[in-house]
């Protein structure tokens, strides 16, 4: 294809200036073969304007931290090739996450008080014994643990989704994916009723309304939907035959 | 706070949620047993009287349309806990669903709108049913032959059946093991026939008007 002149128009507030109001701001820049997002967004600060903040450290789609609004819907920019967008390309940050400037936002905080809330890690009283062979795992097993894990906490989802927008507190696909892995992880000890506490509600579980924003936009392509559907039928038996209130 | 974790309780969201679903499920079968019920006109203008006969022998019509409108109401307060009901919030989905441009996501607002349309059409509609109780080919050709009511029957069996479609949708992918993209397909070839049928329904009813030896006296 025939390289073209990309007019990017990109969302300007940085909320640390007083004064600044957001606005977008365009952009012209020269495509190149094979041009990521990333080298667009890099070419412009180097060249044009040295005040755009934007994130990024992997380019290889592992480290999720250049999730934006790219023509209204959450991607990884270093995963998007310029080539495969029209002409004219609006870059937003996501919604949801808290500004902190330009395209930039921080879903650090956000994954960090969600894994807080689930208490995203495994619940044992065993004692560790460091001289003890490792425990052993089916392999089946450890596969669907690690689709779960597979989640780079871009935030695709949560910024996609229309509840986690409403409702601040919503949980959102990306924890109640997170809590899929801790439920079916023998080592955890947790009982079925000690999740229902955490997520059997409107700010967990109950609170999704199927909208699949999150399951068709999840850059790692986890299968969100069947995540969210197998919480659901777990909480649904625990919150029928356990003592929760 | 303190209100919040006094009053809160999980077991009460999961009640809702599955209330919800149960009173969804009874409509969507009410709703394609009654256009069945419609449809029986192409068999003939006799199956079609038959109809309120055998609704008031079994004591369908006496107990059924309460229990339908009992129904109907708690499905609109359920379901309708969903609906964002402060502008700012609806100007927020609304501004959301553009710029996403997602599929599932419009079909979410739609959802809402058509739910909202059926609670108003709904009501008139069985407002003029009941007002004059007793259905038969004359009176319901009678009725469709003035033409706002006839498109006003199209709009209500449309939004109907767009809402019954997404809403099993919606069921399926929540709680299900079945592929979307496989149970859209499904859902919309049902709906799709469920419309062609009533619209043919309507058709056919509105050709009996004026004929008599329908058997509607
Ligand atoms: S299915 Fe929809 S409502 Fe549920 S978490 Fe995903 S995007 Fe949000
Ligand atoms: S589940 Fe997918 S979209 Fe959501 S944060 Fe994890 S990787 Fe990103
Ligand atoms: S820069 Fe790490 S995911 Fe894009």
């Amino acid at each position: 294809m025939a390289l073209r002149t990309l007019k990017l128009e990109i969302f300007r507030y940085n909320p640390n200036v007083s004064g600044d109001k957001p606005q977008m701001q365009e952009y012209i820049l020269e495509e190149e073969p094979d041009m990521t997002l990333f080298m667009a967004l890099t070419r412009l600060r180097e060249e044009q304007d040295p005040s755009l903040i934007f994130d990024f450290s992997c380019r290889a789609a592992v480290c999720g931290s250049c999730a934006m609004l790219i023509n209204g819907r959450p991607k990884l920019a270093c995963k998007t090739m310029t080539k495969d967008l029209r002409k004219k390309i609006t870059l937003m940050p996501l919604p949801v996450f808290k500004l902190i400037g330009d395209l930039s936002v921080d879903t650090g905080s956000w994954f960090r008080a969600m894994n807080k809330r689930l208490e995203a890690w495994v619940h044992t009283n065993k004692e560790f014994d460091p001289d003890a062979q490792e425990g052993r795992m089916d392999n089946d097993l450890a596969l669907r643990i690690y689709e779960s894990e597979r989640c780079i906490e871009c935030g695709c989802c949560v910024a996609g989704c229309g509840t986690a927008i409403l409702r601040e507190e919503f949980i959102s696909s990306a924890g109640l994916n997170r809590l899929a892995r801790f439920f079916i992880d023998p080592r955890d000890e947790r009982s079925p009723d000690q999740y229902f506490e955490v997520i059997g509600n409107e700010y967990g579980t109950f609170g999704c309304v199927g909208l699949m924003a999150c399951d068709d936009l999840c850059p790692m392509e986890i299968p969100l939907q069947q995540q969210l559907a197998f919480v659901r039928r777990k909480m649904l038996v625990a919150g029928l035959t356990g003592s929760g209130r | 706070m303190l209100q919040r974790i006094l009053t809160h309780s999980n077991k009460t969201d999961l009640v809702i949620d599955l209330a919800e679903l149960i009173s969804g499920f009874l409509l969507v079968g009410f709703l394609w047993v009654h256009m069945f019920f419609v449809a029986s006109v192409l068999v003939g203008p006799q199956a079609f009287n038959q109809v309120p006969k055998f609704l008031e022998a079994y004591y369908l019509a006496q107990i059924g349309i309460p229990a339908v409108i009992v129904l109907i109401l708690a499905h609109m307060v359920l379901a309708g806990r969903r609906i964002p009901n402060r502008l700012q919030e609806m100007k927020m989905i609304w501004k959301h669903s553009r710029l996403l441009m997602h599929y599932d996501t419009w079909t979410w607002v739609f959802q809402v709108i058509t739910g909202v349309a059926i609670g108003i059409l709904a009501a008139a509609h069985i407002w003029t049913v009941v007002s004059r109780w007793t259905i038969n080919m004359s009176i319901s050709a009678e009725r469709v032959t003035q033409s706002p009511y006839f498109i006003f029957y199209i709009i209500l069996l449309i939004c109907g059946e767009y809402h019954v479609g997404i809403g099993l949708y919606r069921i399926g992918v929540k709680w299900g093991w079945f592929k979307r993209q496989k149970l859209s397909k499904v859902l919309d070839v049902i709906t799709l026939a469920i419309i062609a049928m009533g619209i043919v329904s309507l058709f056919v009813i509105k050709s009996h008007a004026g004929v008599t030896g329908g058997g509607g006296q």
